[in-house]
């Protein structure tokens, strides 16, 4: 590779990643003003203002410390949450192909569950003041019970983000693993390059399932309805985003834009072998995606009342069976 | 001392809690300021306890020696979703203390107002019942359907809330019904009647709500009766218990009264769901037969009464309202709501459940704290 090429590449990685901030930072106003909104019958917000001037807005908020015992690695987890993204996207970005180990199913995978352990290190870093102790009547007379250790709803929170790590990502996993079983090879140009000879894995009985089972593992790993126990607001609430202000909430907000963008761009990677790329047309179709499965989700979303273990654990366990049956009908 | 100490095989075990998780008094789920203290077992709820007193007003001290009207103006702002209901009834409470007659049309209007608040009352707890499931869309289609109802109760009583139409004798004039009135009324129930009748259909249908309200919440017609639960939440237990039966405002009009058997979310949504049909029947009747005459009776002649105590059944259950009358001045008020009552029921039906179902548990019982608070009496122990 000559210098001239890694200039080039160079540029191509830094132009996808702005395309991808620039495009995520639209794809929750799309999500709430053009699904939720008219689904619901309402006016709804402006289109940029969930996701471009609402963390605009909170970068200028003034910084309120955490109640956490840890809140300087609280604080930096939406950060390194960014970073995973990013790092995602710069995996799948065949620019970065040549490093073989680095541009694997491996990689995917291992950089995914970090980003849903965040989770369980928010909710157990975060104490939010809604479930403080305080001194309040019923603990001195006429109470059930007394001197009960008391439980943060954070803590609920963190406990559920185990739990989905333990069992809630299967879905996504399994359906990663059906292009490989395809390619015969967990290396990415390897499935790109299967994909340019006999066709998008979508195409194929087996993609069908697999991108269904994807779709339903790219909501749980954002937490949307149906599947948002983590941060529900019938207990806990927010969960583990409840104590981030001001430049920190923006930068949840900013993460999960460009998750919706990264996981859209892996799965037109993994299932059509069009991996997002600045010099290339496919880009466009990494945007296409993104807003698909955006609309897609919030459509699902709008008519899903929250969902607990009770319906959880037999939806996971019946998309994984699905999951199953599309890895056994690659190989066939 | 030890001998006292020691344990025995007779002495009773006491339940090891392992976790408290306190709800608030301030809650995103919470619409009013209470607090439920749920001890849980790995996200399943062993034990509950709800507090109120965050929002007391003290009105019952604050009637204390009112002229009997002004009393019965304050009355409304107990509660601002069932406000009607708190001032027919101390309303009443005088009329029967005077003995006063209450003329015939004035009562088809009272019966028409009480039943636009059953109305709005159950479509504002299946919305925010809607709105614990996560499932938002039902919540603010319900909300929509709501306005066209308290459009009705503005164009009646001049507000949104705290109407202010019954009065010692009768209704207020403005309240008076015309033609116009009437017709809007008509077609507003029958707007109501299609989008209800549809949203039932809907939600019935849908195997994902289902699965959240099924064998959620239980409360069985034994617990029912023993926790003293009324209205709704005690008919949805299978419990034939409708204090209208017995009013004779409602002896003029058909309809029944509504039970379900499985006393859990469901059934709770479903006999409000039912009620409001029922609703939409007695008003129908009411705008039909509605008869001619005054609206007011100002014969009345103030006197010393002895207490006297008037029940009726208001959306939640049974509303309790008791004073005597001291050279025309309100003494000894007090004023129960349903959802005193309710509470034992809401403590006892989160238990079981997981922790993200309790206050669902606590929402089908449709609790109106803030009136409960504003009320209710503290005891100096």
């Amino acid at each position: 590779m000559t210098v001239v090429d890694s200039l080039i590449a160079l540029i191509a990685v830094i132009g996808t990643l702005i395309v991808a901030f620039v495009v995520s930072v639209w794809l929750p106003g799309i999500e709430r003003k053009f699904v939720h909104a008219r689904i619901q019958q309402r006016i709804g917000p402006p289109i940029s203002s969930p996701g471009l001037m609402a963390p605009i807005k909170f970068f200028f908020k003034e910084i309120i410390n955490p109640n956490s015992p840890m809140p300087g690695l609280y604080n930096s987890l939406p950060i390194i949450g960014i970073i995973i993204t990013i790092l995602l996207l710069i995996i799948v970005m065949p620019q970065l192909y040549f490093l073989a180990a680095f541009a694997s199913v491996v990689a995917l995978v291992g950089l995914l569950k970090v980003e849903e352990i965040l989770y369980m290190f928010m909710g157990s870093l975060s104490k939010s003041v809604l479930s403080i102790r305080m001194p309040f009547p019923d603990l001195v007379k006429g109470a059930k019970h007394r001197d009960v250790p008391r439980s943060f709803v954070e803590e609920l929170s963190s406990m559920r983000a185990f739990r989905l790590i333990a069992f809630g990502s299967f879905p996504i996993y399994i359906a990663i693993f059906v292009p490989v079983a395809m390619a015969g090879s967990i290396f990415l140009n390897d499935i790109v390059a299967y994909q340019q000879l006999h066709g998008p894995v979508l195409f194929t009985l087996g993609g069908i399932l697999g991108a269904i089972v994807f779709f339903v593992g790219f909501m749980i790993l954002l937490n949307e309805y149906p599947f948002v126990i983590l941060k529900t607001k019938a207990d806990v609430i927010e969960g583990p985003l409840l104590e981030y202000a001001s430049k920190y909430r923006a930068y949840v907000y900013i993460s999960r834009g460009l998750l919706i963008f990264v996981l859209s761009s892996i799965f037109a990677t993994l299932f059509l072998g069009l991996p997002p790329n600045l010099l290339s047309w496919t880009i466009l179709l990494n945007i296409v995606v993104a807003l698909a499965f955006t609309i897609i989700m919030a459509i699902v979303s709008a008519f899903s009342p929250i969902f607990t273990y009770k319906q959880f654990y037999p939806v996971v366990a019946g998309v994984s069976i699905l999951g199953v049956l599309a890895i056994i009908a690659s190989f066939l | 001392m030890e001998e006292d100490n020691k344990i025995t095989d007779e002495t009773p075990k006491k339940q090891v809690i392992e976790t408290e998780v306190p709800l608030g008094p301030v809650h995103s789920a919470a619409i009013e300021p209470y607090r439920v203290r749920l001890f849980v077992e790995d996200e399943i709820v062993k034990d509950a306890e709800i507090t109120v007193g965050v929002n007391h007003r003290g009105v019952e001290r604050i009637m204390e020696g009112l002229p009997v009207e002004k009393a019965n103006s304050l009355t409304e702002k107990i509660c601002g979703i069932c406000s009607n209901s708190h001032i027919w009834n101390s309303v009443m409470v005088a009329e029967k203390a005077l003995g006063t007659e209450v003329p015939e049309r004035a009562q088809y209007i009272r019966v028409i107002m009480e039943e636009l608040e059953r109305l709005h009352s159950h479509m504002l707890y299946l919305a925010h019942g809607n709105e614990v499931l996560g499932h938002e869309t039902f919540s603010m289609r319900l909300f929509y359907i709501r306005e066209t109802v308290m459009e009705l109760l503005r164009m009646i009583g001049g507000n949104r809330v705290q109407y202010g139409v019954p009065i010692i004798g009768g209704i207020r004039p403005r309240a008076e019904l015309n033609q116009m009135k009437l017709q809007k009324i008509t077609e507003g129930m029958n707007y109501i009647e299609e989008k209800i009748t549809n949203f039932a259909e809907r939600f019935i249908s849908d195997s994902m709500i289902m699965s959240r309200i099924t064998g959620v919440g239980i409360l069985t017609k034994e617990d029912a009766i023993r926790l003293s639960a009324t209205g709704p939440t005690l008919r949805a237990t299978g419990v034939e218990v409708d204090l209208r039966t017995d009013m004779k405002e409602y002896d003029p009009f058909e309809f029944d009264v509504i039970t379900q058997d499985d006393g859990d979310v469901k059934s709770q949504l479903l006999v409000r769901v039912l009620e409001i049909l029922e609703a939409i029947k007695i008003i129908r009747q009411a705008v039909k037969h509605l008869p001619e005459g005054p609206i007011t009776n100002r014969s009345w002649e103030m006197q010393d009464t002895p207490i006297t105590k008037s029940y009726i059944e208001v959306p939640r259950g049974k509303l309790y309202h008791s004073y005597y009358l001291d050279e025309g001045r309100v003494r000894n008020v007090i004023v129960r709501t349903p959802s005193i009552t309710n509470i034992g029921a809401m403590e006892h039906a989160c238990i079981g459940n997981h922790i993200t179902d309790a206050q669902l548990a606590v929402v089908q019982c449709d609790p109106c704290f803030t009136c409960t608070d504003r009320a209710i009496q503290i005891i100096q122990l």
